[in-house]
């Protein structure tokens, strides 16, 4: 498997403080990595840099082994798709066009939809089963709806790597599972590498492939997911305890805070 | 596309025709000779009619661009003080008493671009450097700079000789009372500028109004994208408010309804937006022209009046 994205001593400064120090990491394709922390760790600066909003004050990021900050917006943009947090903003448009837009970056201003912007379309269309919202206005759309509609207009985008921020939070328990469920479908079975910042330890321990912990701006640890709560590292990474259980269907361990005694 | 959009473009362009057919017919004496009448159809009315068209549908297009950046329909060239900027440097140009012209176009067109180009800089500036800046605050710095702006031309006008100061009060009325097709030519090519650069962008348009991490994700250039339109704006607006005043609330009302009829995908909102910018602001002027003929009144008045219940309106109706 060959290497997709490649962080080396990532660092991120903004009016002098420091959000992100030195982070290196590398996923390969077919990688679905969940980046874990407390709030307030850089995990979402993190994103922001490999997305270009925020500039890195020293070390570098390529993907496919190119230089992230000598693409141009187009080309990254055709490299890396974005799925923001679901907080209820305001889109005025139809879903329709709100997923066509995600096409821009293999456009020019002259040039017309084209048959394999419509094949891409369509595919992205089927994959996440958002055919019924086509017409309907964004705005109409439930939190979890609109986070559907959001990861189809990723899709749409057909990049190699799929990054989300915190895709669940904010939508209730039926709709996280079934987010959850169609990240891990097109990273399995439509082979879309994937970084995703989550709060939801559980859900990154038994669905990503490896696991990237910040703390303070640092990496804490970074390793195979299986391995992650084979450590102490939990515990720290939180400053929080915890305990462990079996899921009753799968058998998997599970972290579950531990009540004050 | 929907045929319905193409419907709804129809209609508007239908109407906008309808009202150019018919507005320089209307209040026509009927004591004069018929050659006198054609006269004052050639060399006042359809000069007029035409400097109208491009300033209502340059005043629109930059409304729209702006509701379209700052993602608020209140959010326009007059509301964020952009206008008085505009006006401030043509009432410096005449009070310094400068006096020169650059390929056919007056100073005053560029000093008004230069006092556009300052004061979208800084709202931009307030706008960015202060992520916690909310549109209240943003639209508040806005009325705010409109008010220094305009103590700012008071006193130049109290410091002025008794012409100077007639022709800055001309400005801030807000009229389109020129005489022949010298005045459009300096209109022309900064409108068409700004219309050709809106065009070109209205795909970033769009991916803009849904954020700009969004529009970033997808592959917009987000910063050039929007040094562009504030340059082709502040252009666009300095050369309208040099010629004819800041016409206030046209930017506002115009973009506002067209995407109300026809929807946010800029490919079909600018081509309406233009149209009904420019018939509206016929509209307006030729009541403007009618309502204590044969006296008239400035047509900045007649928008002012529109304007500022509608933006009461907009105020209640988008609960910020």
């Amino acid at each position: 498997m060959s290497v997709l994205l490649e962080a080396h001593n990532l660092s991120v400064e903004i009016a002098n403080t420091t959000l992100l120090s030195s982070v290196s990491f590398q996923i390969n394709e077919g990688d679905y990595l969940c980046v874990l922390g407390p709030n307030g760790a850089g995990k979402s600066t993190l994103l922001k840099a490999l997305l270009g909003i925020s500039k890195p004050s020293s070390g570098d990021i390529t993907i496919q082994h190119q230089v992230v900050s000598q693409l141009s917006q187009k080309q990254r943009a055709q490299q890396i798709s974005y799925v923001p947090q679901a907080h209820g903003q305001q889109f005025d448009f139809t879903v329709i066009d709100f997923i066509k837009m995600s096409r821009y970056a293999y456009h020019t201003a002259l040039s017309d939809w084209a048959s394999d912007d419509q094949d891409a379309f369509d595919q992205a269309i089927a994959i996440t089963g958002t055919e019924s919202f086509l017409q309907r206005q964004m705005q109409t759309l439930s939190g979890g709806e609109q986070q559907r509609i959001m990861i189809a207009a990723a899709l749409c985008q057909q990049a190699p790597l799929l990054l989300l921020d915190e895709p669940t939070s904010f939508l209730d328990p039926h709709y996280q599972a079934e987010v959850h469920q169609l990240i891990v479908k097109l990273n399995q079975q439509h082979r879309i590498s994937v970084i995703e910042v989550s709060h939801d330890l559980n859900h990154a321990v038994q669905h990503s492939s490896s696991i990237l912990a910040l703390k303070q701006g640092k990496k804490m640890w970074f390793g195979a997911s299986s391995e992650f709560l084979e450590t102490d590292h939990v515990h720290t990474l939180y400053d929080q305890q915890f305990v462990f259980a079996e899921h009753p269907q799968t058998g998997d361990k599970i972290a579950l805070v531990s009540e004050p005694s | 596309m929907t045929p319905n959009k193409q419907t709804t473009l129809f209609f508007i362009a239908l109407a906008t025709l309808v009202i150019i057919a018919a507005s320089p017919f209307l209040g026509m004496s009927h004591t004069t000779t018929a050659e006198i009448q054609q006269q004052i159809l050639t060399e006042i009315r359809l000069p007029r009619m035409l400097f109208a068209f491009i300033a209502g549908a340059g005043l629109s297009l930059c409304g729209m661009v702006f509701q379209a950046m700052f993602r608020n329909p209140l959010a326009t060239p007059f509301t964020l003080g952009v206008a008085s900027g505009a006006s401030l440097g043509a009432a410096l140009y005449v009070f310094l008493g400068l006096s020169f012209s650059f390929i056919g176009i007056d100073g005053t067109s560029f000093a008004a671009f230069i006092g556009a180009l300052l004061s979208i800089s800084f709202v931009y500036y307030l706008s960015r450097f202060r992520s916690n800046f909310s549109t209240e605050t943003l639209l508040l710095t806005g009325v705010a700079i409109s008010f220094f702006f305009s103590s700012l031309i008071l006193f130049i006008q109290y410091l002025s000789n008794i012409t100077d100061s007639f022709r800055i009060l001309r400005w801030l009325m807000g009229s389109l009372s020129i005489v022949g097709y010298h005045d459009i030519l300096q209109l022309l090519p900064f409108v068409t500028i700004c219309i050709g650069v809106v065009l070109w962008l209205s795909r970033e348009l769009n991916l803009l109004m849904a954020g700009d991490e969004i529009a970033l994700s997808r592959g917009v250039n987000v910063q050039h994208t929007r040094y562009a339109l504030f340059f082709v704006s502040s252009l666009c607006v300095g050369a309208i408010v040099a010629v004819c005043g800041p016409i206030g609330f046209v930017g506002m009302m115009v973009p506002h309804i067209c995407r109300l009829l026809i929807g946010n995908d800029h490919r079909w909102l600018i081509p309406a937006t233009l149209l009904f910018g420019g018939g509206f602001l016929i509209l307006c002027d030729t009541v403007a022209r009618l309502i204590i003929a044969p006296a008239e009144i400035p047509v900045g008045v007649i928008t002012t009046l529109l304007g500022g219940p509608f933006f009461i309106w907009l105020l209640i109706k988008s609960k910020i």
